[in-house]
């Protein structure tokens, strides 16, 4: 019991900066005197983590993982349940930010992604976890590639065919 | 398309990407060799690749800050129901608040529009009517009213008394609390809690956030009952989300620990957070969550500004909540106890200057038995001896002591009243025996050498003097004599 609490007690809090600093991270390279406020995400994706048993989490590649996949989580329900909120359960799709994108494109839906990387992963359950780290955990090449245990070169290569094979599979699921 | 298929489709197209558009075409022809489908299947890939250059190029929660935020968008100049909403006012984990015109009663109200994280799933929204019923059975001149919970087109919103003021928070960024101010606040707080824990409501997530001073001087709080985890029923991970609930900082450690019990003891946890952070400007813990966590709590501190407040507040934040106050009105007892006893926030460096006497002292004990040895000859043999050697031995201990309570003052300042209390006694019949041995001195001189027996007895007079009526003013000064003793000793048991 105390051994036990102890372990969470010394986790949790490192669990909590390393949330942040994902966000902050992110924010870092952001323009300044953009409104983003990553505060409430991180904390919901901690809360979330927390139903977790702590000591699962044996170092900070496996904790990015964890930490990465909640942040999925957590707008994938969130966006399905704006959807559902609309009559009919008709789905959503998310407006980027304008301010965000300089051209390109207008929108991507989330829950068409979430669904198309369920089945990368049948494919490929590496290139999966890549693009689960990077977009949904907003690490970089160089933190993936630590947290994946390979090179960022071999980051790089399977970044490039995901997300051109998502890309074609939003693109086909948006015509439709 | 199964992994080995992709596996190949993965070489081809990295191979592809590195040819140029002339050779690219001759290339896929032949690695595809008569396969169309994998020629078809690379190809796309590849016109995606040149024109999806962007795609998922930023974290997700840029993409959709809307969704990661949980902004629904503002209601602001909309209707809902008979409300019309004016302006926003606030926002937090729990959703963003607005003032609002209830049209039926005519009145200006708050109305917090819930995220849907709590609402979409029918047992949180079980659960959250069940917990705005009881809040909304709350009526207490320190706590916001609940008047309702509406639901409106399928979204729920909460309907409380409007609260116009400033949070403690918005107060704490001009620094600390004034400490004339600061115990009707804080007594204001525990008030409430008192009122709300009898009940059987438990805040869960106190904070300076949600908690206003109003411009008349009351005390508001907010969100009673109102913050519970969204737990329990989900049968998958999406829907079981957050066992834990409340703001790192002010959340009692039980409070971090899955399924662990959660009573009105985490509330007074927060409240000794913040009772520490009103008087001092800053948080106990800092940013080192670490400390919290760890059962660390902030020692007590001879400089902190409201003196005496810190046991409160320290008791208050034990990571054992058996160690905390029992119950608010526990707490409630002691801040008024405190609150009656004469506040005299001791000068910022009357401590440094009862230090100074301790070693001052030091320095004339230690001299008196050099003046008795100048003098033995002159006493006669046996007097002279017993004398220094008497002065001597009392002057030794009564320096070690000093110097054992000056010592102890600099490493462990939190325990110096107490080890002071324990010493004193001694020190000061050591002392007056030192006096004494110097108007014996003077005594056994007088009528020989009048000069200098007069030059002892002053000697000894400023050592009683210092003894009787220096020392107790730099103590007191120092903040080292406690008002109650008694009371004292029974709340640190």
């Amino acid at each position: 019991m105390t051994d036990d609490r102890q372990s969470v007690n010394s986790l949790l809090p490192v669990v909590y900066q390393e949330l942040r600093r994902l966000a902050a991270n992110y924010l870092r390279r952001e323009r300044p005197g953009q409104t983003l406020q990553p505060t409430a995400l991180v904390h919901e994706a901690y809360l979330r983590l927390m139903k977790d048993k702590p000591n699962r989490w044996q170092n900070r590649a496996h904790f990015c993982a964890i930490a990465a996949h909640s942040m999925r989580q957590i707008l994938i329900e969130r966006a399905r349940a704006r959807g559902a909120q609309k009559r009919g359960g008709a789905r959503q799709r998310v407006t980027l930010d304008e301010r965000l994108m300089a051209g390109g494109e207008q929108s991507i839906d989330l829950l068409a992604l979430d669904e198309a990387l369920e089945r990368l992963a049948a494919m490929d359950p590496d290139q999966a976890r890549l693009v689960e780290l990077r977009f949904f955990g907003g690490l970089t090449v160089e933190e993936t590639a630590e947290a994946m245990e390979i090179s960022p070169a071999t980051v790089k290569r399977h970044w490039t065919i995901a997300s051109a094979w998502l890309a074609r599979e939003l693109e086909g699921n948006s015509h439709a | 398309m199964n992994k080995e298929r992709w596996q190949r489709v993965n070489e081809i197209f990295h191979t592809a990407l590195e040819h140029d558009t002339r050779t690219r075409d001759a290339y896929l022809r032949a690695a595809t060799a008569d396969d169309s489908e994998l020629l078809h299947e690379v190809q796309t890939l590849l016109t995606s690749h040149e024109k999806a250059t962007k795609f998922l190029d930023r974290p997700a929660w840029a993409v959709a800050p809307d969704l990661a935020l949980g902004d629904e968008g503002s209601l602001v100049g909309k209707r809902i129901g008979s409300y019309r909403i004016v302006e926003e006012i606030g926002r937090g984990g729990m959703g963003v608040v607005y003032e609002a015109e209830d049209e039926r009663l005519r009145r200006t109200v708050a109305l917090k529009a819930l995220p849907p994280e709590y609402t979409s799933d029918p047992v949180r929204r079980e659960r959250l009517t069940r917990e705005a019923r009881a809040a909304a059975a709350l009526s207490h001149p320190a706590i916001a009213t609940v008047f309702y919970l509406e639901e409106i087109d399928g979204e729920l919103y909460i309907i409380s008394e409007l609260v116009r003021g400033r949070t403690l928070r918005e107060e704490l960024r001009d620094g600390p609390i004034p400490p004339s101010q600061l115990l009707p606040v804080l007594i204001s707080i525990a008030t409430a809690l008192a009122a709300a824990h009898e009940r059987g409501i438990v805040h869960r997530d106190l904070k300076p956030e949600n908690i206003i001073h109003r411009d008349d001087g009351a005390i508001k709080v907010l969100d009673f009952g109102l913050a519970r985890p969204i737990d329990g029923s989900g049968s998958t991970m999406l829907t079981a989300a957050g066992s834990v609930l409340g703001t790192p900082g002010y959340m009692a450690p039980e409070q971090w620990t899955p399924g662990a019990a959660i009573d009105g003891r985490a509330d007074i946890f927060a409240f000794g957070v913040i009772a520490w952070e009103l008087a001092t400007g800053v948080h106990p813990f800092g940013s080192d969550l670490n400390a919290l966590l760890a059962g660390n709590t902030p020692s007590r501190s001879r400089t902190f500004p409201v003196p005496g407040l810190d046991r409160i507040a320290v008791r208050a934040m034990r990571p054992n909540p058996a160690e905390r106050y029992p119950t608010a009105p526990a707490l409630l007892a002691d801040l008024e106890a405190y609150h009656r006893l004469p506040v005299v926030p001791p000068p910022y460096d009357s401590f440094r200057w009862w230090q100074i006497h301790q070693i001052s002292v030091s320095v004339v004990n230690a001299a008196a038995p050099a003046a008795v040895w100048t003098i033995r000859q002159w006493a006669g043999k046996p007097y002279g001896s017993t004398l220094f050697v008497a002065s001597l031995t009392l002057a030794a201990l009564s320096v070690a002591l000093r110097l054992n309570l000056f010592f102890a003052s600099r490493v462990h300042p939190e325990s110096l009243m107490e080890h002071r209390a324990r010493q004193f006694p001694a020190i000061a019949v050591l002392d007056a025996l030192l006096a004494g041995s110097l108007l014996a001195a003077a005594a056994i001189l007088a009528g020989d050498h009048d000069a200098i027996a007069a030059i002892f007895v002053a000697f000894a007079a400023v050592m009683l003097a210092s003894l009787s009526l220096i020392e107790p003013a730099t103590t007191a000064a120092a903040g080292l004599t406690r008002p109650t003793p008694k009371k004292k000793s029974t709340i640190e048991a």
